[in-house]
């Protein structure tokens, strides 16, 4: 399998009032071209923090990581044109329509101009959001919202797609969409990098799963290999065994 | 539900209020200090006086009489502090117009001119004109001195008070219209760069942004660019409405006005970026607004001249930059000067802009 993201030795440090707080704590792993991989783990457990590190949002404080063979901390520049990311915070802009959203993305991803209305149409058309196009978003419901930042990362063609807790507060039928929709761009040979808490998406939709805990990764492996080797029938118990069943701040 | 459950209810909703309060003191700090503020700076800035206003004597007359009335003039004290009302140089054998031109220099705030035959017509009864050349830029201060003046010419009989209206008849509102527009411009490019930034940070916008093939600095300055076209379109506006609507008299250069509101405005715009990296949401950003934005507002001579506070307000008003922009718009917009006569002004309101600035992009990207 060919890698397109390694990760190693990866270590991020934040200082709070004079004390250092280690967020993740020497990971090291790879993501391989066309998978969907996914990144679980308790809160605080460093895997919001790796993403950060991995879309070049903050820089490591120790080790490395390679996306398409860049360096994320001296090519972040062209890194970030390969890809798209979905953020938690839907980070749409509420007074702007949805046809305006997408523009702006497009045009500060330098996508073509003559492709660019193309694009848009085919994308809110695919969505759903073809009829709601010159709404403003701030009046979309959260579904929507969901389906109008995902377009939005994918209108410059990204190689690899992150997508930072997807599916958190929608409604089953929107999270079904989300993951058909997820499952067609994997088809069109975009890599896809997941976190979420929810088992049932990581164990639906992941090739692979990466189980982070307290700055560390604690497995890596394909949903049903995690639940053989801890002789469990779902992910969920997978993951109460691997990161204890303590509650996280 | 009785009464007495009724309100034991409402107390409890009334503690609750006020523990809030409490906890917010960037809310508390300026909603109790807000009245007081009002009431010092106003107080002082509206008191009808002036404090130790520079003021020139040229005394071309060599009798008695003038000596007894400079002495008159420059121990008269303001009747609220105690303080004297003006501080006192004296000079023969200058012209009416050298003498307009000490006070476009902004050096003075009033020259008297004493004929050197004051001593001999006051001897003989007869009528004598004293020329009063007074900084009416400044109209509350230029009010006080000829209302002073006139005074005690009145007092003293024979005397006529000629005061030329060296910059035209202005009044209050060609006082404040200048300032007025310097606040604006500084609130404006503050609080919209500030509030923008806080609001892209609350809804995460932002940080959409920042993951994009965008640099940093191109964020900064498309912000940049929309704070000046948006600032100046504001201060086009803000004059055309004072000069259509009210009668304000423009006798300066637009081309001096808009380098002074770009400088200035660059300088908010790094202010207001530096306030949006210290807090996380718009509410809290305009709490801090509120903290920045008031001492400019009353204390930098907007709506008073400086020469009517005490020494203490005055030295805080030259630490704030919004004091030397109103300096600058008043020299341009009110004297008609250029460019040398507001050189002062322009370079601390270009260190301000740079200082500004330059810790904004830095906490910008080091945050971002």
């Amino acid at each position: 399998m060919e890698s397109i993201i390694e990760v190693r030795d990866l270590t991020k440090v934040f200082v709070s009032r004079g004390r250092e707080i280690v967020a993740v704590d020497d990971v090291s792993f790879d993501v391989f071209r066309g998978e969907i991989f996914g990144m679980i783990g308790p809160n605080g457990a460093g895997k919001s923090t790796t993403f950060s590190m991995m879309t070049t949002l903050i820089k490591p404080s120790s080790g490395s990581i390679r996306v398409s063979g860049f360096d994320a901390e001296k090519e972040d520049h062209r890194i970030r044109q390969l890809i798209g990311i979905v953020p938690q915070k839907l980070s749409l802009y509420p007074d702007l329509t949805a046809r305006e959203n997408m523009e702006l993305m497009g045009r500060l991803y330098d996508v073509p101009a003559d492709v660019m209305e193309e694009r848009i149409d085919y994308y809110l058309k695919l969505v759903g959001l073809d009829d709601h196009a010159d709404r403003y978003a701030g009046g979309f419901s959260g579904g929507m919202k969901q389906r109008l930042s995902v377009i939005c990362a994918v209108l410059h063609d990204p190689d690899i797609l992150f997508w930072d807790e997807p599916t958190t507060g929608l409604d089953p039928q929107t999270r079904q969409s989300l993951w058909k929709l997820a499952r067609r761009f994997n088809g069109e040979g975009k890599t896809l990098i997941f976190t979420t808490h929810y088992m049932e998406e990581a164990d639906n939709l992941c090739d692979r799963v990466a189980v982070m805990n307290l700055g560390k990764l604690v497995a890596l492996d394909a949903p049903s290999a995690l639940k053989q080797k801890s002789g469990s029938s779902n992910l969920e118990d997978v993951f109460i065994h691997l990161t204890g069943k303590e509650v996280r701040d | 539900m009785s009464l007495k459950r009724e309100l034991l209810h409402s107390w409890i909703i009334t503690i609750k209020e006020f523990r809030q309060l409490s906890r917010k003191k960037a809310l508390l700090i300026p909603l109790i200090l807000f009245p007081i503020v009002m009431i010092v700076f106003f107080g002082y800035g509206m008191g009808g006086t002036v404090n130790n206003a520079p003021l020139l004597i040229v005394n071309d007359d060599t009798g008695t009489a003038s000596y007894s009335l400079v002495q008159q003039i420059g121990s008269q004290t303001s009747q609220y502090n105690g303080e004297p009302m003006f501080r006192v140089t004296y000079t023969k054998d200058m012209s009416q117009s050298e003498a307009k031109t000490k006070i476009d220099a902004g050096m003075y705030k009033a020259i008297l001119l004493i004929p050197h035959d004051y001593s001999d017509l006051i001897e003989n009864n007869e009528t004598v004109t004293l020329t009063l050349l007074t900084d009416s830029s400044d109209t509350t201060t230029s009010g006080i001195i000829v209302s002073f003046m006139d005074q005690m010419a009145a007092g003293m009989g024979l005397i006529y008070m000629d005061v030329p209206a060296i910059y035209g008849n202005l009044e209050y509102l060609d006082f404040l219209t200048p300032a007025v527009i310097a606040l604006t411009i500084f609130m404006g490019s503050v609080a919209t760069t500030g509030s923008a930034i806080a609001g892209e940070k609350e809804d995460g916008t932002i940080v959409r942004i920042l993951m994009t093939p965008v640099s940093r600095k191109s964020v900064i300055l498309g912000k940049t660019i929309y704070q000046l076209i948006l600032q100046l379109a504001r201060a086009v506006i803000l004059i055309l409405a004072a000069y259509f609507l009210v009668g304000f008299h423009m006798n300066g250069s637009w081309l001096l006005v808009a380098l002074v509101l770009t400088i200035f405005t660059l300088g908010g715009v790094g202010m207001g970026i530096i306030m949006s990296t210290r807090v996380d949401d718009m509410e809290s950003f305009f709490q801090l607004n509120l903290l920045v934005i008031l001492p400019s507002m009353f204390v930098t001579g907007v709506f008073f001249p400086l020469s009517s506070v005490p020494d203490w307000m005055r030295y805080l008003a030259y630490m704030l930059p919004l004091t030397y922009a109103n300096n600058a718009m008043r020299t341009i917009m009110i004297k008609g000067q250029g460019l040398s006569a507001i050189s002062g002004d322009l370079i601390i309101l270009s260190l301000f802009a740079i200082i500004t600035f330059s810790a904004g992009v830095y906490l910008f990207r080091r945050e971002a």
